[in-house]
């Protein structure tokens, strides 16, 4: 039997982030041989070989096959993915860590609002200044495949290592495309999102590589595991409306789930009993308010601990995928 | 002349002589005799046959593999008797051959081709941080010998053959180097003369390789900027449809959308048009409101006023016409045999300015010449939108395309770009033409040829 590869990212926002949600589900990560070592295991599920790397790394390794499976952000996987290369595939989005890859320009540009502008102005600079507009970032294959789709050709890839944010003000490049959760570091150093200009909204999720033997390893542990990471993010995003079911409606579930993505735990309606909707976070206001306008109520509205489902969907990913090696 | 193995042992001095020079042994040289010399050896035998002063026969190797001699310091190229012929072809009449640079400054050569291209170089760095490319092409590199040499403005004619260096995500099969061998007219200000000189001499070197099913695409984008000059129209409107010629999509979204009257959207850019220059100024620095000028980050003010300033003005502006927008897509869709062509093209634009006209005659001219050189023009064809979707080429331009039933395959090309030498460094402008063959794809097809 060989061990299941599984990294977990070892530093930075993306590892506190982890942390609590791992806290919070109960899960628990025994660094072996104390805290300074890169090898671990989850608690209670002893045939998962844990190892901590940079979520840099973690892209990296899942695409060379190295690992067998990783959590890392959606930008970096996606920053290596090439057209006819998906040997990662994503199992679970975690819903923490959320932040988009977007393209800034300085807020003294006035005239450029969106990437229609950024195009004309990138074709009058090389005209006026016989070079190219310059574009620092971390992220040159998103920021390729975004300005080629948006028609911008006339530009200059300036690769960044740390701080992008910083170089045009320093006068390295005259925009950027780089990682912000809330926008301030980039308000901050006078710049500006464009108005179309979020190439990538990114997550942690869990990947699995495809590129690395998966024979001869015990997939139990990794199933029971995925199963209450699956739990867990279900919850995160979603909320619980509970309310009396004390009018007939015909295809309110239908209804509800077309209009708010909104399931029922219960299968069979009695009329007059309690019945429990599950609604996406975003959505359950709304979703109350359709409820109170068609005469139900009162609503008690609760955040869940976990959302176990029928059928785990990153367990049904993953053993498809193997099928396919 | 020397014209048998054995003459050639002799002259060298016998066997045992020629084992010791070989450093191999005699019985190896008494091998040759019978089966003759081995590949690997022709670039020493020519060689040493030089030091000896004995007399060989250009043609001695010629149905075998042979090393060119004039690029035997690179002993590593092999030419086939193909590319060998090609060669031979392209260095005559003066055109110096030249062996430029293989490793070329990444950000000169992403400059000129546009991040489009970047994900299919190959780039690195040097210990001192500058970044390098193996080069992509050979004309660059070309120029840039041509700057090194300090020749800038002097008319210089160059051969080459080397390898090329692309990536191609999409397509495994292709080959990520490849032999492109060409020519380069640089500083002939006779542009009719030059361009026509490089078509005739690259077409004439496919023509004796034997080369048949050959078809010649050309086109002219000096001509579109001619016609939208003389067209009746704002300027503004002028130099957008300029700009967006090198994309077809965008520049059909355009002719719509100034074929439609301007919807206001931004007051701002209204208000800023409404103004004179020096308020128009003050309005925008006054709206920045920075102390720190360097975030302007690379642009000046005047710029942004002077963007947002054709921003507003757009919206005061009247339509095209149906007419001229007509006219304009009559004037692309046009495609033919060259001088017929060119001769739908006169008709169209009678009605419009005489310098329009007389743009067109010049194109004529390089035909007839062409025609008179000999060339059949039978299997060409011609269309003003040609060129489009390479913003390289500044004006004459041509692509051979062999095709058969089945198959079609670009084979090579080249065209007049004028700009080019300026943007690597040159003070002044630079006219210059030039042309390139993919000798891969070739020595296939001169293998199908010969098949059959």
């Amino acid at each position: 039997m060989s061990i299941i590869k599984f990294a977990l990212p070892s530093k930075g926002r993306i590892q506190e982030d982890m942390n609590n949600f791992f806290s919070s589900a109960g899960i628990k990560i025994d660094k072996l041989g104390g805290q300074r070592t890169y090898i671990g295991r989850f608690k209670d599920y002893n045939d998962i070989e844990v190892r901590f790397l940079s979520a840099n790394e973690i892209a990296k390794e899942l695409h060379n096959g190295n690992i067998h499976i990783g959590l890392t952000g959606l930008d970096l996987i996606k920053e290596l993915d090439t057209e006819n290369s998906s040997k990662v595939l994503s199992l679970l989005e975690l819903g923490f860590s959320t932040a988009d890859v977007v393209a800034a320009v300085p807020n003294s540009w006035i005239d450029v609002l969106d990437t229609k502008d950024l195009a004309e102005v990138s074709r009058d600079f090389l005209r006026l200044h016989d070079r190219r507009l310059r574009v620092a970032t971390k992220f040159q294959n998103l920021t390729r495949t975004f300005f080629q789709k948006n028609n911008i050709n006339n530009y200059r890839i300036v690769e960044s290592t740390g701080s992008t944010e910083g170089s045009p003000s320093a006068g390295t490049a005259e925009m950027i495309t780089d990682i912000t959760d809330s926008g301030k570091t980039l308000e901050e150093n006078n710049l500006k999102i464009l108005n179309d200009g979020i190439i990538l909204k990114s997550e942690a999720c869990i990947f699995a590589s495809l590129g690395l033997n998966w024979k001869n390893i015990d997939l139990d542990s990794i199933r029971r595991l995925l199963r209450i990471l699956s739990a867990k993010s279900n919850a995160i995003s979603h909320t619980e409306l509970t309310f009396n079911y004390d009018k007939k409606i015909t295809n309110l579930d239908i209804d509800l789930y077309r209009n708010f993505n909104a399931f029922f735990l219960n299968q069979s309606f009695v009329l007059g009993s309690n019945v429990s909707l599950i609604v996406p976070d975003n959505k359950s206001s709304l979703c109350s308010e359709f409820l109170i306008s068609n005469g139900y109520g009162p609503i008690k509205i609760s955040k869940p601990d976990f959302i176990y489902k029928n059928s785990d969907e990153s367990w049904n990913k993953l053993t498809s995928g193997l099928k396919k090696i | 002349m020397n014209k048998s193995v054995n003459d050639i042992i002799n002259a060298l001095g016998g066997t045992g002589n020629l084992a010791n020079l070989l450093g191999v042994k005699p019985s190896a040289v008494s091998n040759y005799r019978k089966k003759g010399f081995p590949a690997r050896l022709h670039l020493k035998i020519v060689s040493l046959c030089e030091e000896y002063s004995v007399p060989i026969d250009n043609d001695f190797f010629k149905n075998e593999k042979i090393p060119f001699k004039s690029i035997r310091s690179r002993s590593s190229e092999v030419l086939t008797k193909t590319s060998h012929s090609i060669l031979n072809n392209l260095t005559s009449d003066g055109y110096e051959l030249i062996d430029p640079p293989i490793l070329v400054s990444a950000d000169k050569v992403l400059d000129r081709l546009g991040e489009a291209i970047a994900d299919r170089l190959y780039i690195f760095s040097q210990q001192d941080g500058v970044r390098l490319c193996l080069r992509p092409d050979l004309t660059i590199p070309t120029c840039l010998y041509y700057l090194d040499q300090g020749l800038s403005g002097e008319k210089r004619l160059f051969s080459y053959f080397g390898k090329v260096f692309q990536f191609y995500r999409e397509d495994n099969s292709e080959p990520a180097e490849y032999t492109q061998t060409g020519i380069e007219s640089i500083g002939d200000s006779n542009k009719i003369n030059a361009d026509v000189e490089v078509f005739v001499k690259i077409q004439n070197a496919l023509v004796e390789e034997g080369i048949k099913n050959l078809n010649t695409y050309f086109g002219d984008v000096s001509l579109f900027r001619t016609f939208i000059k003389v067209l009746d129209i704002p300027d503004l409107w002028k130099s957008k449809l300029l700009e967006k010629f090198w994309n077809e999509n965008e520049f059909r979204i355009l002719l719509e959308e100034i074929s439609k009257n301007q919807k206001v959207s931004d007051d701002f850019s209204q208000r800023i048009f409404s103004l004179d220059q020096q308020s128009a100024l003050e309005l925008v620095r006054g709206t920045i409101n920075t102390v720190d000028t360097n975030s302007y980050a690379g642009r000046s003010i005047e710029e942004i006023t002077d963007r947002l300033r054709k921003k507003g003005e757009a919206f005061s502006l009247k339509p095209l016409s149906k007419n001229t927008k007509d006219l304009i897509k009559d004037f692309l869709s046009i495609s033919d045999r060259p001088l017929q062509s060119l001769e739908k093209l006169r008709k169209l634009c009678l009605a419009l300015d005489k310098s329009l006209i007389d743009k067109i005659d010049e194109t004529s001219t390089r035909f007839e010449i062409i025609q008179k050189s000999g060339i059949d023009l039978k299997n060409t064809n011609f269309t003003p939108e040609k060129g489009r979707d390479v913003e390289y080429y500044s004006g004459f331009l041509f692509d051979f395309v062999w095709k058969n039933s089945n198959e079609s395959l670009y084979i090579g090309g080249g065209g007049r770009y004028d700009n080019l030498i300026k943007s690597l460094g040159s003070e002044t402008k630079v006219p210059a033409v030039g042309a390139a063959l993919n000798m891969k794809r070739i020595e296939r097809l001169s293998q199908i040829e010969r098949v059959r």
